[in-house]
């Protein structure tokens, strides 16, 4: 890592206190599911600036609406998140978010899809055509700008939604499941091209996913997520060096790491299953920690 | 591709496409030479009719006035009826309290209503225009309705995400998505326009197609009627055909290989 990376860290982009989450359904006649339903609790983490944290747990952990919180789309029930010091409060453009479906708009071309955000932020005409000519070509798209979302293939679609996300300049880029749609051997070259785009731009990136592999493979910190309700468990320290290659993943360190989330993950479902048979969805969060191994 | 195509498989395309017509146009000459009726004069007959019609001025007065009140209605009726249908489908009380009476009316007949709109608006352009409306209006209000509705989520909220305004989430987002539903309900209401002319021509009018193919079969001029016919035929055609090709122009960023295959 060059060190002006470890000099930026000490700047924190994103951070969460107490945040919890609670969904009130309608309330209708004789409903038994009618209530409240417990989906984050006491979810608490800081993000530096430039730094890479995964958040990785099985489906329904809350991983994603936590990250929609972030993003400004959830609202959320207790505690606070911040931006660079300023509560969350909404969407905006300081932060980008990526969706598993890609999200492209279709009728408009690669470039004016990747114009959009700068339409919104009232650029002029031509500085959006340069811009997003430039994060095409970072993206390695160029000869696409003028294709319509339909004639790409998945893994070209989600190049397109990071070019987006990324021309009009956020300070943090919020990944939700990128790459769970596309292909295996796809997804191995998403991985290496996301982490040279990382370094290149400095941004902060939130990434969400059920991979274990994809989440230490990336990460300079993995969250792991457990269910009922969503928590953060625990926080690793991922100590491997970058630049990263496919070829970590079997060194001993990459296995030690997978081991433990694996185990973390593990342990909660056994002790989840007790929760709910004893006392329904009450019961004390964990407090997060940091470890390293 | 296609100008991959060769010329021979052009014509067996187009040899395809047509034979059947022609096949028919054959047997409307050939079978009135054997077999006498006035009221099935040979299509030759019929065209020398047509011809004279269009050389005396006749055909294209009526024609230009059909198509022009076509086409002030069918104006007014997609503008109200998109205007409306992004109000239901955006809103979901707006569709509760309007839609059943949208439905009442739209199960209506459009031509029982003809009689009260000459009553209400005179026998002249203004009663037919409105009528047309009408009969527009629906077409555009439903499919304008459904388009909005199926605006995918998931595009909405990547467009939130970038802190849209609402006005730019609705012409750029809500809009565009619902724009496949909305001009497919404009080829539709195109080809109720002219039916609903027709018919409104037919029951009181000073000039127009309809009137010209009903004052002729009542006043025996029979090529006459067949000449009116044929023109709004070709109409009809060409009509279909242009709406058809606006809708696959603006519809190009649309996946069609998944339709065709």
């Amino acid at each position: 890592m060059p060190e002006s990376k470890e000099f930026q860290e000490n700047a924190c982009r994103i951070k969460a206190e107490d945040v919890g989450l609670v969904y009130h359904s309608k309330h209708r006649k004789n409903d038994p599911n009618a209530g409240s339903f417990r989906a984050l609790q006491h979810v608490n983490i800081s993000v530096g600036a430039g730094e890479f944290l995964s958040l990785v747990g099985p489906s329904g952990c809350g991983k994603s609406t936590f990250l929609y919180i972030l993003s400004g789309l959830q609202r959320l029930s207790e505690g606070t998140a911040w931006i660079n010091g300023t509560p969350i409060t909404g969407p905006a453009l300081d932060r980008g978010i990526i969706m598993q479906a890609y999200a492209l708009f279709p009728w408009r071309t690669v470039r004016k899809n990747v114009e959009f955000g700068l339409e919104v932020k009232r650029i002029s005409k031509k500085d959006r055509r340069a811009i997003a000519e430039q994060f095409i070509e970072l993206v390695g798209l160029s000869e696409f700008a003028d294709r319509y979302p339909y004639e790409l293939s998945g893994g070209m679609k989600q190049r397109i939604a990071i070019a987006r996300a990324l021309a009009y300049d956020p300070d943090v880029l919020l990944m939700d499941e990128p790459f769970a749609a596309v292909d295996e051997q796809t997804r191995g070259l998403l991985h290496e091209e996301l982490l040279r785009i990382w370094e290149k731009t400095n941004k902060t990136i939130i990434f969400v996913t059920h991979s274990i592999d994809e989440s230490i493979f990336l990460a300079d910190r993995v969250a792991v997520m457990t269910p009922c309700p969503g928590k953060i468990k625990e926080i690793l320290q991922i100590d491997l060096p970058r630049p990263r290659t496919p070829a970590i993943k079997s060194s001993s360190e990459f296995g030690a790491y997978r081991n433990r989330v694996w185990q973390l993950l593990q342990n909660e479902g056994e002790r989840t299953e007790e929760v709910i048979t004893l006392d329904g969805r009450k019961h004390l969060s964990t407090v997060p920690q940091e470890v390293s191994i | 591709m296609q100008d991959k195509i060769g010329i021979r498989d052009r014509l067996l395309a187009f040899f395809e496409s047509s034979v059947v017509i022609i096949v028919l146009l054959v047997i409307w000459i050939v079978v009135p030479m054997f077999y006498d009726n006035m009221y099935v004069p040979s299509l030759l007959t019929v065209l020398a009719e047509l011809w004279k019609t269009i050389l005396s001025g006749e055909l294209v007065l009526n024609a230009f006035t059909s198509l022009k009140v076509c086409f002030v209605g069918l104006l007014a009726g997609t503008i109200a009826g998109i205007a409306l249908g992004l109000l239901l489908g955006w809103f979901k009380k707006a569709e509760m309290y309007l839609d059943p009476f949208f439905q009442v009316m739209r199960n209506t007949s459009t031509l029982a209503l003809l009689p009260l709109f000459v009553l209400l608006f005179g026998v002249g352009d203004l009663s037919k225009i409105l009528l047309i409306m009408w009969g527009t209006f629906f077409p555009m209000l439903i499919n304008t309705t459904q388009g909005v509705k199926n605006a995918d989520p998931v595009l909405i909220r990547s467009a939130r995400s970038m802190a849209v305004s609402n006005a730019e989430l609705f012409f750029k987002v809500v809009l565009p998505a619902a724009s496949p539903y909305i001009l497919s309900g404009f080829r539709l209401s195109a080809g109720v326009s002219l039916i609903v002319v027709v018919g409104a021509e037919m029951l009181g009018a000073y000039h127009g197609l309809g009137r010209m193919v009903f004052f002729s079969s009542t006043n025996y001029f029979i090529s006459k009627m067949y000449a009116a016919i044929i023109v709004l035929a070709i109409l009809g055609v060409v009509i279909n055909a242009l709406t058809s090709r606006l809708e696959d122009d603006l519809t190009k960023w649309q996946d069609k290989s998944v339709l065709s295959a």
